[in-house]
């Protein structure tokens, strides 16, 4: 595309996108609305509190510590961000496309959209108020606003720096060979990464981050030292503009470019398999192959099961902390498809119920499919942590094989009550879609998060108290409430008119 | 089919259908889009329950024991209808298995072959045109040669060889005694597949035509007068 082309694009994104904004908004219901307004009323309010109140309640010994490691955590922001943007293929999709494909979107609004909706994302959300925050219980309430300017902008030109790149690899993967491409390139920068662990670079190397230069302005902030303070100010804000309009180029070039590997799978031949001797056995089967051959689906979890045990290997967490990640990765596992799980089947959804099959069996396939990818996930992600965390305690042990069985149960049977009670049509081809709409989705990621954070705390706190009975103990009574509310969910998919409303809305 | 109704939330999308299927009899439901001819094959596959009503397939009542029903049916269904990411021998192995087949193979091949699926039996759906995917999806509700045969717009978008493939199954079913409905838009075919059609508007039958009233001029006007 000529780069003439991407200039006028640009400048009718002015028109185009709130009219594909407006398009979106009018598929809500009043209620979704309603909804979605408090939602962004409540990010706001959260954001203005983190940014504001750890300034009054801090510690002032602490900020040293605090502002030493901010430059590794704003490297860190970026990391997480590049990593979502590479994952989603450049960006989620503000119109789906198969809604979009009726209208000329241009790929310059495709990318802004893409940037609209990166902070619908609960991970991007905690990070930024996780820099925020502690930036303000390091610096107190002096000057409050002009040390956090600089956090903001970064916040915003590190999301615009991952759009760049994500359209960029998704250049690359989608050109001849581009999956070995980008799987070279993934590998190189894990032999990177483990090189600088095992040498001991690690603190040497985040010196050098060019985010010390945003220390350099939070601190001229706090100081009263206002033309440095400018100066960052300044280089962010053209930093920012600059990459927000670089990013239409690297869009355009990529989506144009043919998507190799989801046409390779529809293209592709898949050896007949004897009939299996259960039914639910074949259900499973096809539940399986539903999941793995889709590009987004298997990027996702394959992202979601080593990015987090990578950490773990390098970073060299101890077992307490490691506790923590069963409860992220299976929450975000279920971000894939499971908060609307009946989308695996799409159009099929019909003549699946035309199918002589109990509706609890084809629940119980799709339960069993659904703990299977989020179980194996969360334990990749602990065999790679487990080889730097040295050997653990019984209880240590056994809190962190419970929670795991535990979080994986809570989050199978939270994203069934969703994927029953509000279905979506959503088409899972391409790695930039998502189950539900984007606002939706940031709901149920903080829903997960928030009860897998609490149970991955409470295993926590049960493995210090070093009580082996106690952990296994409240590992059964969390497994039998959440298998009380599956067998809830398992009495209204049982209802004809319930599952009649998610078929037809789920078949489009 | 006495008395059918049929609401979504506020709409009534079938208001009191009465329809009588014959085994060994081909009818056709004809009329408009949003007349009600989809909800009504949904209801007798057992996919829907029916609001008020009674419904019978082959003596069995929808809303008391739709697992039967499902046994007796094959169901072509209006969209799609197709897993995406199983290819259409996943989906002829799932159907043999849940509807405990034996020896099915030479028919589901057969099936594929006079549909022209034979050489992308394993490839899966998502690639698929719209057309192959409304034969497979013919394919897939004869395969079992149900007692009921419910073809829901079996012929849209499909070329003229899986127009005559469709018809030929049509045929077969009724040669061996089965019920068939055939929803469609297109009158001419369906008056070639079957023997008589309802016409439906705005959710009621408006008229039960042979297909001598429908084909031709005349039965285009015919037509046209009743869709309004």
């Amino acid at each position: 595309m000529s780069g003439s082309t991407t200039w006028r694009e640009l400048r009718g994104a002015r028109h185009d996108l709130p009219a594909l904004l407006a398009f979106r908004r009018s598929g809500l219901t009043p209620a979704a609305r309603r909804r979605v307004r408090l939602g962004a009323a409540a990010v706001a309010v959260l954001t203005v509190v983190v940014a504001l109140v750890p300034a009054y309640v801090g510690d002032p010994a602490d900020a040293g510590n605090v502002l030493a490691l901010l430059p590794a955590a704003a490297l860190g922001f970026a990391v997480v961000a590049i990593v979502s943007a590479v994952a989603s293929a450049g960006g989620r999709e503000l119109v789906p496309r198969d809604q979009a494909v009726a209208y000329p979107v241009s790929s310059a609004v495709d990318h802004l959209g893409a940037l609209l909706m990166a902070p619908l994302n609960i991970a991007w959300l905690l990070q930024a108020w996780l820099l925020l925050g502690s930036t303000a219980w390091a610096l107190g309430p002096t000057s409050w606003w002009a040390y956090q300017l600089p956090v903001l902008l970064w916040v915003l030109v590190a999301t615009a720096l991952a759009q760049v790149v994500g359209w960029c690899v998704e250049g690359v993967r989608r050109g001849p060979r581009g999956p070995l491409v980008f799987r070279l390139g993934v590998g190189v920068l894990a032999v990177a990464g483990a090189a600088v662990v095992l040498t001991g670079s690690v603190t040497a190397a985040l010196d050098r981050s060019p985010t010390r230069l945003l220390l350099g302005g939070v601190l001229d902030g706090s100081a009263g030292r206002w033309w440095p303070w400018a100066a960052v100010v300044g280089g962010l804000v053209v930093a920012l503009a600059g990459l927000v309009v670089v990013g239409a180029w690297p869009a355009g070039w990529a989506l144009a470019r043919p998507m190799r590997e989801e046409l390779r799978l529809e293209g592709g031949r898949h050896r007949a398999r004897r009939t299996s001797r259960t039914e639910l056995g074949a259900l499973v089967r096809l539940d399986r192959a539903s999941i793995w051959r889709s590009v987004p689906l298997r990027r996702g979890t394959l992202v979601l099961a080593v990015m987090p045990g990578l950490v773990a290997l390098l970073g060299g967490l101890d077992w307490r902390t490691l506790m923590i990640l069963p409860g992220l990765v299976v929450s975000g596992g279920a971000l894939l498809f499971a908060v609307n799980a009946w989308c695996l089947d799409g159009r099929g959804m019909l003549w699946r119920e035309n199918l002589p099959v109990a509706p609890s069996t084809a629940l119980l396939a799709r339960c069993w499919v659904l703990v299977e990818l989020l179980l194996g996930a969360a334990s990749l992600t602990l065999l790679l942590g487990a080889l730097r965390a040295g050997v653990p305690t019984a209880a240590e042990l056994a809190a962190v094989v419970s929670l795991t069985a535990v979080v994986t149960l809570q989050v199978v049977a939270g994203a069934s009550r969703w994927s029953v009670q509000r279905p979506y049509a959503a088409d899972l081809r391409s790695a930039r879609a998502t189950p539900a709409p984007p606002v939706v989705m940031v709901g149920y990621s903080a829903r997960l998060a928030l009860s897998t954070t609490v149970t991955s705390l409470l295993f926590s706190t049960l493995a210090l108290l070093g009580n082996v009975a106690a952990v296994l103990l409240v590992a059964l009574l969390m497994l039998l409430w959440s298998g009380w509310r599956l067998e809830r969910v398992a009495q209204r998919w049982d209802e004809p008119v319930t599952r009649a409303r998610v078929v037809v809305t789920v078949a489009g | 089919m006495r008395g059918l109704w049929v609401r979504f939330g506020e709409v009534d999308a079938v208001q009191g259908i009465d329809v009588a299927a014959q085994a060994g009899r081909a009818t056709a439901l004809l009329g408009r889009n949003g007349a009600g001819k989809s909800t009504t094959m949904r209801v007798l596959a057992g996919v829907i329950p029916p609001t008020a009503g009674h419904v019978q397939v082959d003596g069995v009542d929808v809303a008391a024991d739709p697992m039967t029903v499902k046994r007796l049916t094959g169901y072509c269904p209006d969209v799609g209808g197709l897993v995406p990411r199983a290819t259409p021998w996943e989906h002829l192995q799932l159907s043999a298995r849940l509807r405990r087949l034996d020896g099915w193979e030479p028919r589901a091949r057969d099936l594929l072959e006079r549909f022209e699926l034979g050489d992308v039996a394993h490839r899966v759906t998502s690639g698929f045109s719209h057309g192959m995917s409304r034969r497979l999806s013919v394919v897939l509700a004869a395969f079992h040669e149900p007692g009921v045969l419910l073809l829901d717009e079996p012929f849209d978008g499909v070329d003229p060889l899986g127009v005559e493939a469709t018809l030929e199954v049509v045929a077969d079913a009724r040669a061996r005694g089965a019920a068939v409905l055939v929803s469609t838009h297109l009158r001419e075919l369906a008056m070639q597949a079957c023997d008589q059609a309802l016409v439906l508007r705005g959710g009621a039958r408006v008229a039960t035509l042979g297909s001598d009233e429908l084909g031709g001029e005349r039965g285009a006007e015919t037509y046209r007068a009743l869709l309004g």
